[in-house]
């Protein structure tokens, strides 16, 4: 039990307002990706490594899913510490500057593709950019962090998201600096030619799973009335996560130096498998919670969000059998696809059909509440006319995927193009909520005490 | 011997056209058959009814199916005992400084949100000013504290083992 707080709580401390802005600048990114992939100018039409491969792939992964995460944790964070950000503006500052960078990056690998050696020097230029908004914004979630004793299960899985953010970051910045300037390419020869793979373990693994595992452990409770504690589930999934995506990098990192090291080799596979405990433990857990949930009948974002878990369930047994069979190099990029879309930009669509009108709602009707006529949150969305998007948008990341293992590159840009266009629906469907289009229905300010008021104190 | 199945009794029409249910569902609760578990289906969370069933040894179970959709199920002898002792009662939480006792309570335990937002400020709205109100959540209000900074009211928070209970005082 803990004192009584006399102090309230400023209002900028717990709205971030730059978040809905996030969100709409990372959807456009995420567009973008899709269209470079639509449109046959990466892979699976051309080399995995190739300039434009990377700048579709960086527009996913940075442009929209590292700034979707970072949206959400400058509101969310707060939210689980109860501490304020480090400051509101940095927001915005690592809006920018991610945006910009961004762009040069982009530039800079399109410039790969055509050797044009001159604008490839965006590409650094671009990281560095990308580097400092990355740091600003560590700063501003990792700050309200540190000052929460205890941390709950959630933080704990942002702050190791965090660190292995930074890893991939500095690890692109090294590579950029490899590609694009001629005195460090001889210096970072053995890690391009080798070390890609520990980049992409690092992001998509330790940064965005782990984080997103983290913000589901608050989200889904917090809608679905379930238990918030995990216990040894949550604690299992930490521990085993942090440590087999560190083992893994962190070893695969070094044996790109000492390639035949036998203990390296050793180190690395026991990593992949702490992996594996890991997402299979999550996934237990997840499917516990859902059945432990109090409400009967959860919102669409808790359904729909089912197809992210089937296909991080579906990612997880197919790189087993790929690290069995010795398969994994040639199918990776095949796997990175069904865990980019289907995992992550899935549970980021799902989750932010709840988030955009809630946020919307709180921002626009709060101080309304009690006082006029407001609509409820689950009035400015329309449930039935969205769903049917989800369904298409995963559909079109089955068939992708399926396209990308069976190598057939026109079934794999079809699924894509099935995918980028339920992704537009959605667009459409949050822009809605944020517009109030479905907002006719209000709720009425209660002319009388409501009837759940008991007046005169609790019941004896 | 068999456990009877639950007798249902379906208060929603009744509530909507404002009438008052509680005689109807004494009644019913007479009407039980021993052992006999009441089910009951209202437009929202019949708390006051938990005490007053609570005193004849019923334990109740609350399902927030919709909004406006409540299953309650009341079972016979499964009464949950009074506070542990040690442990305030609710009422006894103090008032602070100069705040006068609580003169109204909600309890939004196993609410969605915002749902226990809406109420606290519904509610809050219905009181004089200076009045306090006292409630208590699952979670801490976090989108709380700034519609009531705006409005000029006070709260303190306090985080327990069963919820948060917080105390609200109107502004002036």
């Amino acid at each position: 039990m803990t004192a009584i707080e006399n102090a309230v709580p400023a209002v900028s401390d717990r709205l971030s307002r730059w978040t809905l802005l996030i969100f709409a600048c990372a959807l456009v990114n995420f567009l973008l990706g899709q269209a470079l992939i639509v449109a046959g100018v990466t892979w699976p039409e051309v080399a995995f490594t190739a300039g434009s491969t990377l700048a579709a792939v960086h527009l996913i992964t940075l442009g929209w899913l590292t700034l979707l995460m970072f949206g959400a944790l400058f509101q969310f964070v707060p939210v689980i510490t109860t501490k304020p950000l480090l400051n509101q503006w940095l927001s915005l500052a690592v809006l920018i500057l991610v945006e910009f960078g961004l762009t040069g990056m982009t530039v800079g690998f399109l410039a790969l593709n055509r050797g044009a050696s001159g604008l490839a020097r965006c590409l650094p230029f671009g990281g560095t950019l990308v580097l400092a908004g990355v740091l600003l914004a560590m700063g501003n979630i990792v700050t309200p962090l540190l000052c929460s004793r205890p941390l709950a299960l959630p933080g704990r899985f942002v702050l190791a998201g965090l660190a292995f953010l930074l890893a991939t970051v500095l690890l692109g910045f090294t590579f950029a600096l490899a590609l694009s300037v001629p005195a460090f390419t001889p210096l970072a020869a053995p890690l391009l030619a080798s070390g890609v793979g520990y980049h992409v373990l690092a992001g998509l693994g330790g940064w965005f799973t782990l984080t997103a595992m983290g913000v589901s452990y608050k989200l889904l409770p917090m809608f679905m009335l379930a238990p918030e504690e995990r216990g040894w589930w949550g604690e299992c999934v930490l521990q085993f996560g942090i440590s087999g995506f560190g083992l893994s990098v962190i070893a695969g990192l070094l044996s790109v130096w000492r390639p035949q090291a036998v203990l390296l080799n050793a180190v690395q596979h026991l990593g992949w498998l702490a992996i594996a405990v890991a997402v299979m433990a999550y996934l237990i857990d997840v499917l516990r919670l859902y059945r432990t949930r109090k409400r009967a009948r959860i919102e669409l974002h808790n359904r729909a969000a089912c197809g992210a878990f089937l296909s991080l369930a579906a990612a997880l047994v197919i790189a087993v059998v790929l690290v069995a069979s010795h398969r994994l190099a040639a199918y990776a990029p095949a796997l990175v696809l069904l865990v980019l879309f289907g995992w992550l930009s899935g549970l980021g669509l799902t989750q932010l059909y709840k988030i955009v009108p809630f946020l919307t709602w709180i921002t626009r009707y709060g101080h309304q509440l009690g006082r006029d006529a407001v609509p409820r949150v689950q009035d400015l969305v329309d449930e039935a006319r969205t769903s049917p998007w989800f369904v298409i948008y995963f559909l079109g990341v089955a068939l992708a995927a399926l396209g990308a293992f069976i190598n057939v590159a026109y079934v794999c840009r079809t699924g894509a193009a099935v995918s980028a266009g339920a992704t537009l629906g959605l667009g459409f469907e949050y822009w809605r909520a944020w517009r109030g289009h479905y907002a006719g229905r209000t709720r009425p300010a209660t002319p009388i005490p409501p009837p759940y008021l008991s007046r005169g104190g609790p019941a004896p | 011997m068999t456990t009877p199945e639950p007798l249902t009794l379906d208060i929603r029409e009744e509530l909507r056209r404002g009438g008052e249910p509680l005689p109807h569902i004494m009644e019913t609760v007479r009407q039980l058959a021993p052992g006999q578990a009441l089910r009951l289906l209202a437009t929202f969370e019949p708390l006051p009814l938990y005490a007053v069933l609570g005193r004849k040894g019923f334990g109740h179970q609350a399902t927030h199916h919709n909004v406006e959709d409540w299953e309650v199920l009341f079972t016979p002898g499964t009464a949950v005992p009074e506070q542990p002792k040690g442990k305030k009662p609710h009422t006894t939480t103090v008032s602070t400084g100069d705040w006068p006792a609580p003169s109204a309570f909600l309890d939004n335990r196993g609410l969605e949100p915002p749902e226990p937002m809406v109420r606290i400020l519904d509610s809050l709205e219905h009181l004089g000013h200076g009045e306090v109100l006292e409630a208590i959540n699952e979670r801490e209000p976090v989108f709380l504290y700034p519609e009531l900074e705006a409005r000029g009211a006070a709260i303190h928070t306090d985080k327990r083992d069963d919820g948060v209970h917080l105390l609200i005082r109107r502004g002036a």
